[in-house]
């Protein structure tokens, strides 16, 4: 497996989270050239590498870029997404404890491109430690006065994981409860307090200074065609060595948890694989047999390359159980604005929970492909018809662990 | 009783206000505050966080009561979350929590992922996360914490 | 303005402002759709996901609510496959409802059961002992009563409080199926416009103490009139109903939409004054305290008009219609009497707020202003004719003409209340509008206009 560390490079490193230990090993190197270009050919640069948010949306970063006007009376904002709160996502934590130079360097590179002067980081509220490493390298860059010219302010949630979903984070930087907004109509910025602001994942934010420093055909290099350069993968349950491991994209699935996680834990044999947090599709074993790490081929799966959170799941996992568990977070977490979400994220728990208890029905079985229809493409939001897709895979794949429990 | 911020606290509200474009925006860190001044989060507290940031009180109450670390009652004993989410439950959180369930002299909450799932299972204590935990760890970590 | 454009829906076509929202179309052209969360004097929030129309091109319903009118659009709202949507979405918002319909006031004016009668009609796949429980009779203040349990969460009075009011009392705490609409723990709803949330409110989680289990909505007629509470002239639903041997009642006001002077509210103070309106009515004529017959008073009052041939004043009230003014003037003129309405006791500025309150509590002295009559209080007269102005004046001799009983000497002839008689006034904006005769009492009591055809004869 190729070697291709593009914001994992000083990782590694003892003292890596510091300005010293940063800067020696090529940190805000991009600054020196940065104003040979103008902002728009920056925006050219990542459009050209096709940089893809790496949030798990996975659109094209540059096209979210190029909607923040560049002639803007009201001040441009950027907001950046560390909100990670995708079960079997750990991946920005990373980038903010190993490498938060590397975010910062990133961050000024994104403002003078969709000239904005003040950046939030909008960090869960569970990261307090991994906050104040954070903060402490920002402190570090204005001492170094390398936030003369664009402000960064660390803004802390307070849980709630549909914060992650930009609109719901914008709301929630507002002071607000997160409820995501109604979607624009047509392609615009998102808004701050009515300014023009772009809502960018931490580990997206930490890939431009590598694209910005060595060209995008650079970090086209890696990857494949539609999904160009790296992602921060991971894994975790049952694998051997969970962690974080960036790869590029079209990495096959099994080498890499093979090549970086030292197969199933125990030896056992693999039962199923949530590719990317799981708000992905499940997948079983075979499936994952000749897969490739890409957002096409997740795609083709019918399910998605998400965050790159993978969670392993063997031979002695109880599928039910495991859908009962995702079903407990999206029963806890939904924001309830929305009708379909609020009543049917709650209801359709209670129904795998009687089905663990052994008082199921077919009927239940039918009722919960029903509800799961309902979520679907009914609500403001994404969060909804995520677990709708959930309880569908988990049935279709595994029905017959759930009709055994009727 | 009313609440009033401490003068360190009102110093940094006054600097972070210059940090938005509109002080609705301290809402979230405000509440912060008075929940670590305080321990929790009071009516007082929001009154007082109203007036300073010209935010309905019954808003911030909303606001306060939809993300789930922020506290509006006091708590005598020492709040312990356990993650519950996937990989924790793959990892063995369930024996984690059922061994604390046992233990009245905390108050155990079942959490969703803290998004530390390769070093599941994981429970957080006062904004500190414990890691690779066993039941052990757990007993060992809860007596240093006494 | 933008121009209008041609759009579909349902096979029709419609002329359409480009740009407006198809919910307001489809209100508008009564295409029914079922809704919780728009209103139109608040706006779309897009919460209830009720308003699912296909759109021609998009591949998922769309929430007309969220639509914004663009040329060439075609529309359906009926259909198979989007009445399936809205049938599963009515299913779940009912999966944690009560389903009390038979003990819930709002029973026959209410959304959820209207469109559960429309859409649902499925059996409860969710037993009692498994939905999210909240509190019942919460006493909000105000006269309004929550029952978290039948809310649906459309936001509608939280946005009332926060974009009409601008009081911000109500609010949704909680998230999830544990979200839940409330004011701060030991506060309560507390504005002149509180009971409107009840009327916004598309379910029976809000309801008026007031009304609460005093009539069925369903026994209840209906008549368009005009609140007498002051100059605005809000526009209300009189809701009244005659039960068997009993006489007819006024339950409730309710506001009714007019865009030009109350938009879709009227304020608590005018809502509740039906009670004002009912009690204490007078009934039979009284003459120094003792009751009299109608003859006898008739005959009283006659022999009073020819003993004091001279020095008489007219005194009206300036709530009376202008139909009854204007024959009020005639009969004056007639006796060559001095007219007034003294306006003084009509102003108050404590009662006047922004939004609809106006600090003259005469529903109809713009026609008084009209008329020139005299507003100042009247000389020393031999004989003053009161028709129910609040004040009570001196003089020789006095003939009351009065809807309510009222410590004065003299003679006192009952008259119809407004809610008994049709006429119009003119509120002080200068529109002018029209109220209908609502309540027909067992034993009517005559208008003003018939006293003064029988003080002719």
């Amino acid at each position: 497996m190729r070697d291709c560390k593009i914001v994992s490079r000083k990782f590694e490193l003892p003292n890596s989270h510091t300005l010293e230990v940063s800067k020696a090993h090529g940190g805000y190197k991009t600054l020196e050239k940065l104003r040979e270009h103008s902002p728009l050919e920056i925006i050219d640069i990542i459009k050209a590498s096709n940089l893809r948010g790496k949030g798990g949306g996975g659109a094209p970063a540059g096209e979210k870029w190029e909607l923040m006007p560049q002639n803007s009376l009201k001040p441009s904002f950027l907001a950046v997404n560390c909100d990670e709160s995708e079960p079997g996502t750990f991946k920005d934590r990373q980038i903010i404890t190993k490498d938060p130079h590397l975010l910062i360097e990133g961050i000024l590179i994104t403002c003078y491109a969709i000239r904005a002067k003040h950046a939030y980081i909008y960090i869960r509220g569970e990261y307090k430690q991994f906050q104040d490493i954070l903060q402490g390298a920002i402190d570090e860059a204005y001492e170094d006065g390398l936030l003369k010219e664009c402000d960064i302010t660390v803004h802390r949630g307070a849980g709630a994981y549909i914060c992650g979903e930009k609109s719901a984070l914008l709301e929630s930087m507002e002071g607000k409860r997160g409820h995501p907004r109604l979607k624009p109509k047509q392609k615009e910025p998102e808004w701050f307090f009515d300014n023009p602001t772009l809502v960018n994942n931490v580990e997206t934010i930490a890939t431009v200074p590598f694209i910005v420093q060595n060209g995008a055909d650079a970090y086209r290099a890696f990857g494949t065609e539609q999904s160009p350069g790296t992602l921060l993968f991971s894994m975790s349950g049952h694998v051997q060595k969970p962690g974080v491991y960036e790869a590029e994209f079209g990495t096959s699935m099994m080498e890499y948890i093979r090549h970086f996680g030292g197969g199933v834990k125990g030896g056992k044999k693999l039962k199923a694989v949530i590719p990317g947090g799981v708000s992905c599709g499940v997948l079983t074993a075979e499936e994952c047999e000749n897969l490739t790490l890409d957002y096409e081929a997740l795609r083709c799966m019918r399910s998605s390359l998400g965050t790159g959170g993978m969670i392993l799941m063997d031979e002695d996992t109880d599928m039910v159980v495991a859908l009962k568990n995702i079903l407990e977070f999206y029963h806890e977490e939904s924001c309830g604005q929305c009708t379909p979400c609020r009543e049917g994220t709650g209801w359709s728990d209670k129904l795998v929970a009687k089905i663990l208890e052994k008082k199921g029905t077919k009927e239940d079985l039918n009722k919960l492909l029903e509800i799961a229809d309902t979520m679907n493409g009914k609500t403001i939001c994404v969060f909804a018809p995520a677990a709708s897709a959930v309880i569908v895979d988990f049935m279709r794949k595994f029905r017959d662990e759930f009709e055994a429990k009727l | 009783m009313s609440f009033m911020f401490s003068k360190e606290n009102l110093l940094k509200i006054e600097e972070l206000k210059k940090r938005y474009p509109n002080p609705h925006a301290l809402s979230l860190p405000c509440l912060w505050m008075a929940q670590y001044q305080e321990g929790f989060i009071s009516l007082d507290a929001i009154d007082a966080i109203s007036q300073i940031i010209h935010m309905p009180s019954m808003e911030i109450y909303g606001v306060a009561t939809f993300y789930t670390m922020f506290r509006l009652e006091p708590s005598e004993k020492l709040i312990v979350d356990v993650c519950k989410t996937l990989s924790c439950k793959l990892c063995g959180s369930d024996e984690i929590l059922e061994h604390l369930e046992k233990n009245d002299t905390i108050k155990l909450r079942h959490v969703e992922c803290l998004g530390s799932c390769s070093t599941a299972p994981v429970m957080q204590i006062n904004d500190v996360y414990y890691e690779n935990l066993t039941i052990a760890k757990v007993d060992a970590i809860l007596k240093e914490l006494k | 303005m933008s121009e209008m454009i041609d759009i579909i829906v349902d096979s029709q076509s419609y002329k359409v402002q480009n740009g407006s929202l198809l919910i307001d179309l489809l209100i508008k052209e009564k295409i029914k759709v079922p809704y919780f969360c728009y209103h139109e004097s608040l706006g779309a929030d897009g919460n209830c996901r009720m308003c699912m129309v296909e759109i021609e091109g998009q591949k998922r319903p769309q929430i007309a609510c969220d639509t914004f009118i663009k040329p060439g659009m075609i529309i359906r709202s009926k259909g198979e496959n989007i009445e399936k949507v809205r049938t599963d979405i009515l299913e779940l918002e009912l999966i944690n409802h009560p389903v009390d319909c038979p003990i819930c006031d709002q029973a026959g004016e209410c959304s959820l059961q209207e469109f559960y009668m429309e859409y649902g009609l499925h059996d409860s796949k969710i037993s009692i002992s498994e939905k999210v429980k909240h509190s019942k009779h919460l006493d909000l203040g105000s006269n309004v009563m929550l029952d978290q349990e039948r809310c649906v969460l459309c936001a509608r009075c939280t946005r009332f409080t926060d974009k009409i009011t601008y009081t911000h009392e109500l609010g949704i705490i909680g998230r999830g199926d544990e979200a839940k609409v409330t004011t701060m723990p030991g506060r309560k709803l507390d504005n002149p416009y509180a009971m409107n949330v009840v009327d916004l409110c598309p379910v029976g989680a809000l309801t008026s103490k007031d009304f609460r289990f005093a009539q069925r909505v369903w026994f209840l007629q209906t008549v368009d009139s005009i609140c007498h509470g002051c100059a605005k002239g809000c526009n209300i639903y009189i809701d009244h109903n005659k039960i068997k041997y009993q006489d007819d009642v006024i339950y409730r006001f309710r506001p009714r939409r007019n865009d030009n002077v109350n938009g879709f509210f009227i304020c608590d103070a005018g809502r509740l004054s039906y009670k004002q309106l009912q009690e204490n009515r007078l009934e039979s004529a009284i003459l120094n305290g003792e009751k009299i017959t109608q003859m006898q008073a008739i005959a009283k009052a006659k022999e009073l008009l020819a003993k004091h041939k001279e020095n008489i004043t007219v005194v009206i009230d300036a709530n009376l219609y202008t139909e009854e003014i204007e024959a009020i003037l005639a009969f004056a003129k007639e006796l060559n009497a001095k007219v007034c309405s003294p306006k003084e006791v009509y102003r108050d500025e404590s009662f006047k707020d922004d939004m609809l309150r106006s600090s003259n509590r005469a529903a109809n002295y713009k026609t008084i202003e009209r008329l020139n009559i005299d507003t100042k209080e009247p000389d020393s007269s031999s004989l003053i004719l009161n028709f129910n102005h609040p004040q009570d004046f001196e003089a020789t001799s006095v003939i009351n003409f009065l809807t309510h009983n009222r410590l004065s000497l003299g003679l006192s002839l009952p008259i119809a209340a407004y809610s008994e008689n049709e006429g119009t006034l003119t509120n002080e904006d200068g529109f002018t509008q029209k109220c209908e005769k609502a309540i027909f009492k067992n034993v009517p009591i005559p208008t003003i206009i018939e006293h003064l055809i029988r003080l002719r004869r």
